[in-house]
């Protein structure tokens, strides 16, 4: 068996287990916690799109939070004010997002690179006094209360069960979305633009528009990660959305790895798993982690746990195949970095 | 017109203050083309050591020169242990690790003195005087000296001395400065040595009025970064200019238009960044960036 062939199994493998641990997280664990997975899947989506931009076209966002926010306050006031379906306002919560990451995205197509982030940056800032001025929209601080989704009558569990299915039909649908956009062509054109714009370019890929296109995409995951959020957590307010959760998202991007589609959940397992636990022993342990995670990563671990397991599984392949070939020292096979 | 003079005077005073942490910010892009996000919580940090030399009964002023020192240590430290090791890296890596000591740094501040805001003491005192019913206070004033006199100094230091003549060399060229002798990574760090106790100062001028509390600054960066960019990410006189117009911009569109007024300022400096961006990206006093194919 080749080592493509190894591996490639072992992906399946690791995918469908994968699948299957999130298909029984409700049989497993108390209920709390299963508001709590749920809480992680919603997050994974917009890490999930920061991974499609940051990692797969090499733009900068330090403002996934507000495209969050944006789908969160969409869905909230399309069920409220319109006494919309829920189900009915999530793609209407990622078109909205879309549309401001498209916004957003025109003039970025200028300032890659730091003037990017100088922007994005600013927008987190700006957005909580923003939601909290715009009162007569997002009702300011008090914020806007959700009557959760009811549960239909064949489905077999409680209120909590069924809300986190409802957040994995999300996630498995955008999980096949970011699957289409980074393989075959449109995956090869957004790595090309990052890896190199100009030979990219030169080779008929037509940056502006794959950028721009990238930008809006990533926006709409997480506009529809921030509607399901509104779903879950059955209250929006500009606390829900403080700057800080634009950082919440780059840690996990980063620690989960940006350049995977699976890094985009061990990302949110971290950063819905940590704050909690840790704050039992001091408020600024988790602050303190993250801020250390996000160093040491750049410095010793750029493709995240990920790309870590990654290597570490390659290294394992190449010692077993040595051992049964009793053949040459071990030499590991590098491959580019996705 | 009273009240637009008065305003103005307000202005130039918060201005100074975002001009000084705009500067810190330029030192260090000029020095190693990074834009150290975590400048203003670097800043806090220092101001709360300071604090705390204050509570154990070290004179206020001794205070203050010590922890510029110490300042000027932890931003040498910073670059030695955490960004020599990626010198060169792109934009993307040194953003990450830049958010990363925003975050990390203001949870130092939290760990060590909590969320509560302090009352932090005032260097200048509380007299006012009123010149055709514009009132001018002694801490506006100080601001705006402490701020001449801190450019002053940081120009002579670049034009005059040896060493000031080795760091603007190792910014410029780094290669061809090690060539000639010139031990650049000392240099460099320096440079961020430099631009941490630059920003304590700054945060030390602000952090009366706005208390003390580990996120204080977070919004005084993002008027620095406006500042900077309206100046010229490469010029230290564009930083200073680019401070003042913020500052005196964000006075008058807080007072004279309502929609913006006080909870909004901070879409003030925005706003200037994105216009500058899209209009002259290089900034006032910038050097426009040449690409080469």
């Amino acid at each position: 068996m080749t080592e493509i062939h190894t591996e490639q199994i072992l992906r399946g493998a690791g995918a469908l287990a994968i699948g299957l641990a999130l298909l029984l997280v409700p049989a497993l664990f108390p209920s709390f916690l299963v508001y709590q997975f749920s809480l992680t899947l919603t997050y994974a989506i917009a890490i999930l799109g920061l991974n499609l931009l940051m990692g797969f076209n090499g733009q900068i966002s330090v403002a996934h939070g507000v495209f969050f926010a944006v789908g969160g306050y969409t869905t909230a006031i399309f069920m409220t004010r319109y006494g919309m379906n829920y189900l009915a306002t999530l793609p209407i919560a990622a078109a909205i997002s879309a549309l401001v990451g498209f916004i957003v995205g025109i003039p970025a197509l200028r300032w890659q690179g730091l003037p990017l982030a100088f922007i994005t940056f600013g927008l987190a800032v700006l957005t909580p006094p923003l939601a909290l001025k715009l009162e007569p929209i997002t009702k300011g601080a008090t914020g806007i209360s959700l009557t959760k989704p009811t549960v239909p009558p064949w489905f077999p569990g409680n209120q909590d069960t069924f809300i986190y299915f409802v957040c994995l039909t999300g996630v498995a649908l955008c999980v096949l979305i970011a699957w289409r956009l980074t393989h075959g062509d449109t995956g090869r054109s957004l790595r090309a633009a990052r890896d190199n714009g100009l030979i990219a370019e030169s080779l008929g890929v037509n940056l502006a528009k794959v950028r721009l296109a990238a930008f809006t995409t990533s926006a709409g995951f997480a506009g529809f990660g921030g509607g399901l959020f509104a779903i879950v957590n059955a209250y929006v307010s500009p606390e829900s959305f403080q700057m800080t959760k634009s950082f919440d998202f780059l840690v996990g991007s980063i620690v989960g790895g940006i350049t995977s589609i699976s890094g985009a959940f061990i990302g949110a397992l971290f950063i819905v798993f940590l704050p909690d636990w840790s704050a039992d022993m001091n408020i600024a342990l988790s602050g303190l982690i993250y801020g250390g995670a996000m160093v040491i990563m750049m410095l010793l671990a750029r493709d995240g746990v990920v790309g870590l397991l990654g290597s570490l599984s390659r290294t394992l392949l190449a010692r077993l195949r040595n051992a049964r070939d009793n053949g040459d020292p071990i030499i590991t096979k590098t491959r580019p970095a996705e | 017109m009273q009240l637009l003079l008065q305003q103005i005077v307000e202005g130039l005073a918060s201005g100074a203050i975002y001009a000084a942490l705009a500067l810190a910010l330029v030192l260090i892009y000029r020095a190693t083309r990074i834009v150290n996000f975590a400048q203003g919580e670097m800043a806090t940090l220092s101001v709360y050591m300071a604090w705390q030399l204050n509570q154990w009964g070290v004179p206020f002023v001794l205070c203050l020169i010590i922890v510029t020192a110490v300042s000027f240590m932890m931003g040498a430290l910073t670059f030695r242990f955490m960004i020599r090791p990626v010198l060169g890296a792109s934009d993307h890596t040194m953003v990450v690790i830049c958010i990363g000591f925003f975050v990390g740094f203001e949870a130092v501040s939290l760990w060590f003195w909590g969320a509560d805001p302090r009352a932090f003491p005032r260097i200048f005192p509380d007299d006012t005087w009123a010149i055709r019913g514009v009132r001018l206070t002694a801490n506006n004033l100080g601001i705006l000296v402490s701020l001449c006199i801190m450019t002053l100094g940081l120009s002579a230091l670049f034009r005059f001395t040896r060493i000031g003549l080795a760091m603007r060399a190792s910014a410029a060229e780094r290669e061809k400065s090690a060539l000639v002798g010139i031990p650049v990574e000392t240099m460099l760090m320096l440079g961020w040595g430099l631009a941490a106790s630059v920003g304590f100062i700054a945060a030390v001028l602000v952090a009366p009025s706005l208390f003390l509390s580990p996120p204080m600054m977070v919004s005084v960066v993002i008027y620095a970064l406006a500042a900077a960019t309206l100046g010229g990410w490469d010029s230290p006189a564009g930083a200073i200019v680019g401070g003042l117009v913020v500052g005196v911009a964000e006075s008058l569109c807080a007072t004279f238009i309502g929609f913006i007024g006080n909870e909004l300022k901070v879409g003030v400096p925005f706003a200037v960044m994105a216009i500058v961006l899209l209009v002259r990206p290089q900034g006032l006093f910038g050097t426009a960036a040449v690409i080469r194919v």
